[in-house]
């Protein structure tokens, strides 16, 4: 895929979504009397104009390859949500072993060992922090 | 004299012996986490922002301005030693590691730190003369002055983060928007926020910046799967009296330079650490050894680095708008506080303008005091392996983020702006200028809704203002600059590209 092209589009995505929610949900106004709207219209609309000199470029300058390793990017998007939800749930403590059990899988070795240590070692410091520095961690 | 009365005041504050704790800890931990792998200044200030909740305000600013320059410094350190570089130590790397090469870590490492000090000090002389006098000047702004202020910010930031204006402008742009999220002030409506309850006080800025830099960081990394190998050359560190003589003068001029580039929008330590090694290759007595080891291309950029890094406080703390991504958290770390930098700032809470400033100096002397002669046990850091590294670091980052309001959602939108922050990479887009939009886009619509209120909805408001015309012109000036070069560009490149083919041709 074309790193220009998909520049492009993403950031007109994300104009569009803006944009078409202020068009859709928010009072506009008028320039003297703004509604809630109207300064996220006006700055996904540049947006949006930025995005087609983009798409613009990408015909004129050579294309860049792009690449994407969403094994290591989900691994430690899961890993945090994994975190959340076991501290939600059961326990901070539990968060933290997951957390570090799941992301080590991103990682160049796997070691079972070396993953409980780490884990045993944050547990500690998260401790510290809540004793300590007076932090409300939903530990133990 | 006011100055000498104004920083006598401020090191009153500074030397406290809970503030001088403040400040050894913000440039001991700032050095600690700014040499590790991935680790500047920005992200290593957001991850460790959250720590200071707890702490009073001016001792929590005077321990994130540790962090900072702290951070500035480790950040050499790695790049001397492993050439690692960092936004803030691109140079260092060039005749750093050169140095290093050649066996001589510790000239090339006391070199920096000395430097660092030079540059630290003029520039504090610089901040404590020129922010008073631009916080009186600063008053004089309307609203129109102010968004044209903010537009010339992201303009400037945007070209010299990103090298691209587009790319950068579309990243301030997506800041602004991101800044949108939550109760709009005028109306008291909420926006894009799905009534998603802890949306409508906004997005964190922690969340964001945590993110976008350091989930986003990580990932890049082990996307890298880099094998680094810890440093574990000799390291000397006393120079001869003629090295000394080479460091003082190259010291000085990149001091001069960096504190003037420091000040500029769009300024800041990267842009002054090239302007500096510029300056030496072309005026230096030993110009032609830069770029192969040489003293002088370590000096003259580190000594603009800090200068620039304490300078670039003097738009925040005196107009009250920051020039680069680092300023903008810190500004957030103001604002948390309950401190607005601004021109009012100054004689509101001079204790605290004059305190930081104070301990800028003192931070100077603990980072050349600790960490020049302790750099061989800094360097233990790298023998950590990554392995380890990563997920103490999303644990920080999770324990940053939750702290904020002791809500595990914010972990949820920290892991989708680190998703975000991914993609930001792999498209080629920077994230610093979002940093930026997030912080002023509320300020800018602040001020645009209050100028077109007054205009009466005309938008020739921001012309008429001598101040704002005047911005708003360089900012038109320099976007037809850009078009110019690019078009110029591209017809070169497309001729260029249909050369061969017509000498072949006319060959046949």
């Amino acid at each position: 895929m074309n790193q220009n092209t998909a520049r492009g589009l993403f950031l007109a995505a994300i104009a569009l979504a803006f944009g078409g929610g202020a068009l859709l949900h928010f009072p506009i106004g008028t320039f003297s009397r703004a509604g809630a709207g109207l300064f996220p219209l006006m700055i996904s609309s540049l947006l949006l104009l930025i995005a087609v000199a983009m798409l613009v470029r990408a015909r004129l300058v050579p294309p860049v390859p792009m690449d994407f390793n969403f094994r290591n990017i989900a691994l430690i998007m899961a890993s945090l949500g994994g975190m959340a939800l076991a501290s939600l749930y059961l326990d901070m403590a539990v968060g933290i072993v997951v957390m570090v059990f799941i992301s080590a899988f991103a990682g160049t070795t796997y070691s079972i060992k070396r993953n409980a240590i780490v884990s045993a070692s944050l547990i500690l410091v998260a401790f510290g922090f809540q004793q300590l520095l007076g932090l409300n961690l939903p530990l133990f | 004299m006011d100055i000498l009365h104004n920083l006598a005041f401020g090191f009153s504050h500074a030397l406290t012996w809970q503030n001088l704790m403040f400040c050894a800890i913000g440039c001991t931990v700032g050095t600690l986490v700014g040499l590790l792998p991935g680790l500047g200044p920005l992200a290593t200030i957001s991850l460790l922002l959250p720590l200071t909740y707890s702490i009073p305000t001016t001792g929590a600013l005077i321990m994130l301005a540790g962090i900072y320059y702290g951070a500035q410094y480790g950040d050499s350190v790695s790049a001397i030693t492993m050439k690692i570089p960092h936004a803030s130590s691109i140079v260092a790397c060039i005749d750093g590691y050169a140095m290093t090469l050649k066996g001589k870590t510790g000239l090339a490492l006391f070199t920096a730190g000395f430097s660092s000090f030079i540059g630290g000090t003029v520039a504090i002389v610089v901040l404590s003369s020129l922010a008073p006098t631009l916080g009186e000047v600063a008053l004089l702004f309307g609203p129109t002055d102010y968004c044209a202020l903010m537009l010339v910010g992201f303009v400037c930031v945007s070209f010299v983060t990103t090298g691209s204006l587009l790319n950068g402008l579309a990243m301030c742009l997506i800041g602004v928007l991101l800044g949108q999220i939550g109760t709009d002030v005028t109306s008291g409506q909420t926006r894009y926020t799905f009534d998603i309850p802890f949306l409508a006080d906004g997005v964190g800025l922690v969340s964001i910046a945590l993110g976008c830099f350091g989930i986003a960081e990580i990932t890049k990394n082990l996307d890298a799967r880099e094998e680094r190998s810890p440093f574990n050359g000799k390291i000397d560190l006393i120079p001869t009296w003629a090295e000394f003589k080479r460091i003082i003068p190259s010291a000085l001029r990149g001091s001069v330079v960096g504190s003037v580039l420091g000040i500029l929008p769009g300024g800041g330590p990267v842009i002054a650490q090239f302007a500096a090694y510029a300056l030496d290759k072309k005026v230096s007595k030993y110009k032609d050894e830069i770029g192969q080891g040489a003293i002088e291309g370590v000096a003259g950029q580190a000594a603009a680095d800090e200068a620039a890094a304490r300078t670039s406080f003097i738009p925040l703390m005196s107009i009250g708008i920051p020039e680069n991504a680092v300023m903008a958290l810190m500004m957030a770390a103001f604002i948390i506080k309950g401190i607005q930098p601004g021109p009012n700032m100054i004689s509101g809470h001079p204790e605290l303008f004059w305190g930081l400033v104070a301990s800028m100096w003192v931070g100077n002397c603990f980072l050349l005091l600790l960490n020049v002669p302790l750099v061989r046990y800094w360097l233990s850091v790298f023998k950590i392996p990554y392995a380890v590294l990563f997920p103490s670091i999303l644990f920080f980052c999770c324990i940053g983020t939750y702290s904020v309001n002791n809500n595990l959602d914010e972990i949820f939108v920290t892991a989708g702006f680190g998703l975000a922050g991914y993609l930001f990479m792999r498209l080629g887009l920077d994230a610093a200028p979002l940093m930026l939009g997030f912080i002023l886009g509320p300020m800018l619509e602040e001020n645009f809704r209050r100028a077109m209120l007054i205009s009466r909805g005309h938008f020739s408001v921001f012309v008429e203002r001598p101040i704002s015309g005047t911005l708003l012109g360089l900012i038109a000036a320099f976007i037809v600059w850009q078009l110019v070069a690019f078009f110029r560009k591209s017809r070169k490149a497309r001729e260029a590209a249909l050369l061969p083919t017509a000498n072949t041709a006319t060959a046949a």
